[in-house]
C-alpha cells in the first residue's frame, strides 16, 4: 500500500514556488481582471465602483480597422523576422562549424555581443549611431557617396525595414548559438556515412542536418516567434518615443494597445485592454505549443 | 531518519525563502513616512529622521509645537545641487524651529506621485514639479490647496502668470517657485551680423546660412515637439487644447502655425532633443531654441552664449512669438497636511520669500516666481533671467487641465507627420484631432 504522505510530498516541495508564482504572476493578473470591471481613472481614483463589462465593450470597440491594420503588420513583422532570423542563423551557424575554420571561438564570442547588451541601450545606440540624419553611419555613407540624407524612420516602409534590421541584430546571436549547439550534437559519423554513400553538401544538409535540428530547434523557434510577435520596445523606441516621434505610423498590436489605452490614465479601460491582449497571447501561445507538439 | 532530517531542513529553508521574499514586499513597523524620507540619507540621518517622525506622529496636529523636530520630504526630478541649495535656504531659516526640508530625486515624479499620492506610509510630504500635472492630481483628490497652508498675502509679489499656472478650477493648489520659458540662444562666435527682429528675417538668415548635407545649421529647434512649436501656435492664435478641454489641432490658427513652422523645420535637422542639442554644443548650429536646462551643457562646451527672448521676434501676422511657460511648483499632499501642517506652512512661507528665488537665480539661472527677487543686483544683471522675465509678460502657462496629459502625443504626431513624413496638413490635422478627442474620451 502506497504511503499517502508521498502523494502530497511533491506538492509540498513545490509549495514555495507556487506561492511565489501566485504572488508575482497570478495576483497581478487577477487584480488587473478586477480593476477591468471598475471605473478606476483619474476622476474616480479613490471612489471607483464596479461597472460590469463596460470597459470590455469599449476595449472590443477599439478593434477597428486600425487595430486590424496593426494586427496584420504584426503578423507580417513576425513572419519576415522569423524567416530571416532562422535562415541567417542557420547559415552562419553552419559556417561557424565548417571544417578548417580558424579562430572560431573568437567569432562565437563576438557574435554573442549584441545579445548581451541591454535592449534599451542597443535601440538608442542604433537610433543615433545608425539611423540619425546627422550622426548616423548610414547617412554619413550616403552623403559621402554624393546622395542626399535620408530619414530612415519617417515613413512606414523604411521604418519597418529599419526596425527589422535592428530586431535581427538583437535576436540573431541567440538563434546562432542555439543552432551552433544543435549542430554540434549531430553525430559526425552520419556525415561520414553519407559521404561514403556519395552525398554532397546539399544532400547532407537536407537529409541529415535539417531533420536532426528540427527537434532541438523547434522550442527555440517557437519561443522566439512568440517574443517577436509581442515586440514593443524596438518599434516604440525607434519611432514613437515622446520627444522623438519619427513620423512613421507603423503599429504592432502591442504599440496600438499602448497608444490607445495606456496613456489615458484610465486604469479600468487599460486593464480591460490588457486582459483582451492577454487572451490573444494565450491563444497564440496555445497554438504555437500545439505546433511544437506536432513537429 | 537522515532522510527525514533532510526533508525537514529542505522544508525549513524553502519556508524561510518564501517568508523572506514575501516580507521583502512589505513595510516594517517603523514609521514609514520618515522611512520614505530617509532613503537618500545616511543611516544616522535615518535614525534621526525616524525619531523625529515618531515624535511628530505621537502628537495630534493641533497640539504640535514648533519645537518638535520635523522632517519634510519633497520629491523632485531636478538637478540635485539646485534642490540642495533650496533646502539649505529653508533649513538655515528654520533651524531654530527644528524643521528640516529634505529633497529626494525620483525619476518620473508624476508617475511616482500617482502611485504614492495616497500612501502616507511611503509617499513624500511635498513634491516639486512643473505645473502641467496639476489638474490630474487635483482630480485625484490628493493635493492640499496651498491657500489652506499659507496666507495669500505671502504670495502677493508673485508674478501673476505663475499664480495662474498654480491654479486649477479657481483653487490655488500649488506654490510657484520658479519658471522656465523657451529662449532664442545663439553662439556669439558663429552668429553673423545683426539679430533679426522678425521671423521672416530669421528664415532668410537660415536659408542663407544652412547647409543640410554638410550638417551645418543657422538655427535648430525641436520642430516636431509641441512645446517647442507652441510659440508659433500661440502667436498665430491657435491652441493645443483650450480651457474647456477641447483640442485645437485642426483649429485655423494651429494649422496656420504648423504650416508656417514647416518651412523652418526643413532647415533644422531632425528635431530630436539629443540631435539638436549636440549640433549646437558641437558648434554645428549657430542658434538653438531651448530652455535654461541647456545652459550647463552649453557652458561646458565653452560656447559664448547670447540670449534673446522669443517675444522679440514678430510673426507675419504682426503678433510676437508666445512660448509656453513651465512653472516649477511645490504641491503638498493631503495626508501630509493633516499631520504636519505647521511645519509645511513654515517651509512654504520661507520658500515664498525672495531669498529662495535669489539663490536659485544666482546659482542656477532660474527665473524666480517672486518678482521681488528681481530687485537683487545680480539677478537684475542676469541676461538669461531678464529674457525669461520679459517673456513671462506674454508667455502662456502650459495648460494644467488633466486632458493635457493625453495631448502631447497627438500634437507631436501631427507635427512629425507634417514635418518629417510630408503628409497633407489638413488631413493630418483632422486625423490627430480625432485621435486627441478619442484619447480624452478614454480618460473618462
Amino acid at each position: 500500500m502506497k504511503n499517502p504522505r508521498k502523494k502530497f510530498t511533491p506538492w509540498l516541495y513545490n509549495l514555495p514556488a507556487f506561492l511565489l508564482i501566485g504572488v508575482v504572476v497570478l495576483f497581478p493578473i487577477l487584480y488587473t481582471g478586477y480593476i477591468s470591471f471598475t471605473n478606476m481613472n483619474l476622476y474616480h481614483w479613490q471612489d471607483y465602483t464596479f461597472i460590469g463589462a463596460d470597459n470590455y465593450v469599449r476595449a472590443l470597440g477599439k478593434m477597428n480597422s486600425d487595430f486590424f491594420a496593426a494586427f496584420w503588420t504584426t503578423v507580417g513583422w513576425t513572419i519576415a523576422n522569423m524567416t530571416l532570423d532562422v535562415g541567417i542563423a542557420y547559415i552562419l551557424a553552419a559556417g561557424l562549424n565548417a571544417e578548417g575554420l580558424r579562430a572560431r571561438r573568437i567569432y562565437k564570442t563576438l557574435i554573442i555581443f549584441p545579445w548581451a547588451m541591454p535592449a534599451y541601450v542597443s535601440i538608442l545606440a542604433w537610433r543615433v549611431g545608425m539611423y540619425n540624419t546627422e550622426f548616423g553611419l548610414l547617412n554619413k555613407i550616403l552623403v559621402a557617396a554624393g546622395f542626399e540624407k535620408m530619414n530612415f524612420l519617417s515613413k512606414n516602409g523604411p521604418a519597418f525595414l529599419s526596425c527589422m534590421v535592428l530586431n535581427l541584430w538583437m535576436s540573431l546571436p541567440y538563434m546562432i548559438v542555439m543552432f551552433d549547439g544543435a549542430l554540434q550534437s549531430i553525430d559526425r559519423s552520419m556525415y561520414e556515412s553519407a559521404v561514403l554513400d556519395g552525398a554532397g553538401t546539399w544532400q547532407k544538409n537536407l537529409y541529415i542536418t535539417l531533420p536532426s535540428l528540427r527537434k532541438v530547434m523547434a522550442p527555440v523557434v517557437i519561443m522566439t516567434t512568440f517574443t517577436t510577435f509581442k515586440q514593443f520596445d524596438i518599434v516604440y523606441l525607434l519611432t514613437m518615443q515622446k520627444g522623438s516621434v519619427s513620423g512613421s505610423t507603423m503599429q504592432t498590436i502591442i504599440t496600438y494597445a499602448h497608444q490607445n489605452a495606456f496613456v489615458s490614465n484610465n486604469y479600468g479601460l487599460s486593464s480591460a485592454v490588457s486582459i483582451v491582449i492577454f487572451v490573444i497571447i494565450i491563444v497564440f501561445s496555445a497554438w504555437t505549443n500545439r505546433a511544437a507538439k506536432e513537429t | 531518519m537522515r532522510k527525514n532530517g533532510k526533508t525537514g531542513l529542505s522544508l525549513l529553508l524553502a519556508g524561510a525563502l518564501t517568508a523572506g521574499m514575501l516580507t521583502g514586499c512589505g513595510q516594517n513597523g517603523q514609521n514609514a513616512a520618515s522611512d520614505a524620507g530617509n532613503t537618500a540619507g545616511t543611516s544616522a540621518d535615518s535614525a534621526e529622521s525616524a525619531a523625529a517622525q515618531a515624535s511628530v506622529n505621537d502628537q495630534d496636529s493641533d497640539t504640535q509645537t514648533s519645537r518638535e523636530a520635523v522632517t519634510i520630504t519633497a520629491w523632485h526630478d531636478n538637478d540635485e545641487s539646485m534642490m540642495n541649495a533650496l533646502a539649505d535656504v529653508v533649513n538655515a531659516k528654520l533651524a531654530d524651529e527644528n524643521i528640516t526640508l529634505r529633497f529626494e530625486k525620483k525619476p518620473d515624479v508624476t508617475g511616482q506621485i500617482k502611485l504614492y499620492g495616497t500612501d502616507a506610509a511611503n509617499g513624500p510630504d511635498m513634491y516639486l514639479f512643473a505645473h502641467d500635472s496639476l489638474g490630474a492630481f487635483a482630480e485625484m483628490g490628493i493635493l492640499e490647496p496651498v491657500g489652506n497652508l499659507i496666507d495669500a498675502d505671502k504670495e502677493k509679489d508673485f508674478i501673476p502668470m505663475t499664480i495662474e499656472a498654480a491654479t486649477y478650477k479657481d483653487e490655488q493648489y500649488l506654490m510657484p517657485v520658479y519658471y522656465e520659458t523657451l529662449l532664442f540662444m545663439y553662439n556669439k562666435a558663429l552668429w553673423d551680423g545683426d539679430m533679426p527682429s522678425t521671423t521672416e528675417e530669421l528664415y532668410d538668415y537660415m536659408a542663407a546660412n544652412t547647409d543640410v548635407n554638410a550638417g551645418t545649421y543657422a538655427l535648430v529647434n525641436q520642430h516636431s515637439t509641441s512645446y517647442n512649436i507652441a510659440p508659433f501656435i500661440n502667436g498665430f492664435g491657435g491652441y493645443i487644447i483650450d480651457k474647456d478641454g477641447t483640442p485645437g489641432l485642426n483649429a485655423p490658427g494651429t494649422k496656420e502655425a504648423v504650416n508656417y513652422n514647416r518651412k523652418f523645420a526643413q532647415l533644422q535637422a531632425d528635431g530630436d532633443y539629443n540631435t539638436v542639442t549636440a549640433l549646437f554644443n558641437e558648434g554645428k548650429a549657430a542658434a538653438i531654441i531651448g530652455g535654461p536646462w541647456l545652459v550647463s551643457g552649453i557652458r561646458d562646451a565653452g560656447i559664448d552664449l547670447g540670449i534673446k527672448s522669443l517675444c522679440d521676434f514678430t510673426l507675419p501676422n504682426g503678433e510676437v512669438m508666445i512660448p509656453y511657460s513651465g512653472v516649477q511648483c511645490l504641491g503638498v499632499l493631503k495626508y501630509a497636511a493633516e499631520s504636519k501642517k505647521e511645519a509645511l506652512t513654515r517651509v512654504l512661507e520661507v520658500l515664498a520669500e525672495p531669498e529662495a528665488g535669489i539663490t536659485l537665480a544666482k546659482e542656477f539661472n532660474c527665473a524666480p516666481a517672486n518678482s521681488k527677487a528681481y530687485e537683487d543686483a545680480d539677478v537684475a544683471a542676469n541676461e538669461m533671467i531678464l529674457a525669461m522675465e520679459k517673456t513671462a509678460q506674454k508667455a502662456v502657462p502650459m495648460p494644467n487641465i488633466p486632458e493635457m496629459s493625453v495631448m502631447w502625443g497627438p500634437a507631436e504626431s501631427l507635427l512629425a507627420a507634417v514635418n518629417k513624413s510630408g503628409e497633407d496638413l489638413d488631413s493630418a490635422a483632422d486625423k490627430y484631432q480625432e485621435e486627441a478627442l478619442q484619447a480624452i474620451a478614454d480618460m473618462q
